[in-house]
């Protein structure tokens, strides 16, 4: 409970911090949901043309897209450091959330919002309103599938970016990571054979940020929760446990720092 | 004569720069390889599902090297638009222009010793891929006939890249227009299906467009290398390198009028 107050405090501060900037803050937003959208015309075209990918059609697109879109947005709005952790740890940068009596990771991955998240879990709810799988009792699932989706990506950006403590800097591992995360879950599961969808629910989750969200979305089952609820928990502590471990290796730079 | 020589070293100088860490040149030419598997996975089950081994004139390898070519030219390119807003918002534009160097030019010189090597390494990889999945590509040759177009492209990619850089000057932030402009291009200019496969109608208004010369123009002739093709993509890509050449002349003096005026 205390360190939910913490969080919504540090939230609370990243908010005004990015509406000092009120215009920036807006051009991002609104921008980001245009930039979703016209992304998006590039599978209605697809889909116009080619209508279905072994059975998955436009309206399963929307849905997919619909909650990565607003779980990718959720992370950058609430945990924005979580993108650049390992920048903050190859750059001796820690030493700050060290020296508070606050949980580190904690911490360092809330302490930036990314504005452009704004428009990317707003553009979700847009997505899955124009899916054709609207329902109020679906909307609830979709906020569900959002939050979880949303701590398995969290947590395998922590984990990617934590490999920072024993290989320094990891930025274009991070970024491979994150562009095949968001490549993989945008895609129909259906193009992939059982080796692939291993991989996808293990190595890089994009299933459990994509496709499984999509389906438990679409009609409740216990199954498609079980393994959402699972892979949010695994992840979380996989990433956590990683991260406690490269801790141990740090050594506190002699950087002068300021936080702002 | 002298002041090509001053820009050719400016280039040089960051060509040989970009190989000072080959590593980071490797590791980001790897970000080709997932892209080129998923779109195999995916044109592989839609040739399957039309039964046709060919659709709009395109076959399966033609549709993944084209994609290739695509991919290559747009990962290759450094984020021009935030270096320049970057240099705009924190006044350090004003070290650059008082340099003996043109501003616009030594900026060209800069992104094309950034982008050679950046789109050698993700040709390489991309190309290993892609041979490893469809095979070789019909037309080899279809690269050299390419590459004047590669160049085009991305002369007209730094026309638009430096304007929406330039819109510092007025805007806080232009990350927006940057990825606005991104999804442009990749909608109107075939970056994820080629331009064949679009209905009619948009075709059209696509290939009316700019953003047609800087992927689908290129990538469309390196798969089926014509020489009529070569001249109509030629020709279009010049008359928008002068239109955009232009453009980005008027607001570059704009800017730097408005830059002196209120003192930088």
């Amino acid at each position: 409970m205390k360190e939910f107050k913490f969080l919504l405090a540090i939230w609370k501060a990243n908010l005004l911090s990015a509406m000092e900037y009120r215009a920036a803050f807006l051009s991002q937003a609104i921008g980001m949901i245009v930039n979703d959208f016209m992304y998006f015309v590039i599978w209605i075209i697809f889909f116009d043309r080619f209508k279905d990918v072994r059975g998955w059609g436009i309206n399963d697109m929307y849905l997919t897209y619909g909650v990565l879109a607003s779980s990718f947005g959720l992370v950058s709005l609430l945990f924005g450091n979580a993108f650049n952790l390992s920048d903050i740890i190859s750059k001796g940068r820690l030493d700050y959330y060290l020296s508070f009596p606050r949980p580190v990771l904690l911490h360092a991955v809330s302490s930036r919002m990314i504005a452009s998240g704004m428009g990317d879990f707003t553009y979700g709810f847009i997505s899955y309103a124009l899916s054709g799988y609207f329902t109020w009792d679906g909307l609830a699932r979709f906020i569900l599938a959002t939050l979880l989706a949303a701590a398995v990506f969290a947590a395998f950006l922590i984990l990617i970016q934590s490999l920072a403590f024993w290989l320094g800097i990891v930025s274009n591992l991070s970024a491979l990571a994150l562009n095949a995360m968001l490549t993989f879950g945008i895609y129909p599961i259906t193009l992939f054979d059982n080796y692939a969808k291993l991989i996808l629910f293990t190595i890089i989750p994009a299933a459990l940020m994509g496709a499984v969200p999509a389906e438990f979305i679409r009609t409740f089952t216990w199954q498609s929760l079980a393994e959402l609820l699972a892979g949010a928990i695994i992840f979380l502590l996989i990433a956590i446990g990683v991260f406690r471990l490269g801790l141990k290796r740090y050594e506190s730079g002699s950087a002068i720092q300021v936080e702002v | 004569m002298k002041a090509f020589q001053k820009y050719w070293a400016i280039f040089q100088i960051t060509l040989i720069n970009s190989l000072a860490y080959p590593g980071e040149l490797i590791g980001r030419s790897l970000m080709i390889i997932p892209f080129m598997w998923i779109f195999y996975q995916l044109w592989k089950v839609t040739y399957a599902a039309s039964g046709s081994e060919v659709i709009n004139g395109l076959s399966l390898s033609n549709v993944l090297w084209y994609l290739m070519l695509a991919e290559t030219i747009e990962l290759g390119r450094p984020p021009l638009a935030r270096t320049i807003s970057e240099n705009v918002k924190d006044g350090s534009i004003a070290y650059l222009l008082n340099k003996p160097y043109d501003f616009l030019l030594y900026q060209f010189s800069t992104v094309m010793g950034e982008t050679i090597f950046r789109a050698v390494m993700n040709a390489i990889f991309g190309s290993a891929v892609v041979w490893w999945l469809v095979g070789p590509p019909e037309h080899p040759e279809g690269f050299l006939v390419a590459l004047p177009a590669i160049l085009g492209a991305w002369i007209l990619h730094f026309c638009v890249a430096v304007m929406i850089g330039l819109l510092a000057f007025v805007a806080e932030d232009v990350s927006a227009y940057m990825w606005i402009y991104q999804k442009l291009a990749f909608l109107f200019g075939g970056m994820l299906i080629p331009l064949d496969f679009y209905p009619g109608w948009l075709q059209t208004i696509a290939r009316a467009l700019p953003f047609a010369s800087t992927t689908y123009g290129p990538a469309r002739l390196f798969v089926t290398p014509t020489a009529d093709l070569f001249i109509s993509v030629m020709t279009i890509q010049i008359v928008w390198i002068v239109i955009l050449t232009l453009l980005l002349t008027y607001a570059y003096q704009r800017g730097v009028a408005y830059l002196t005026v209120n003192g930088g």
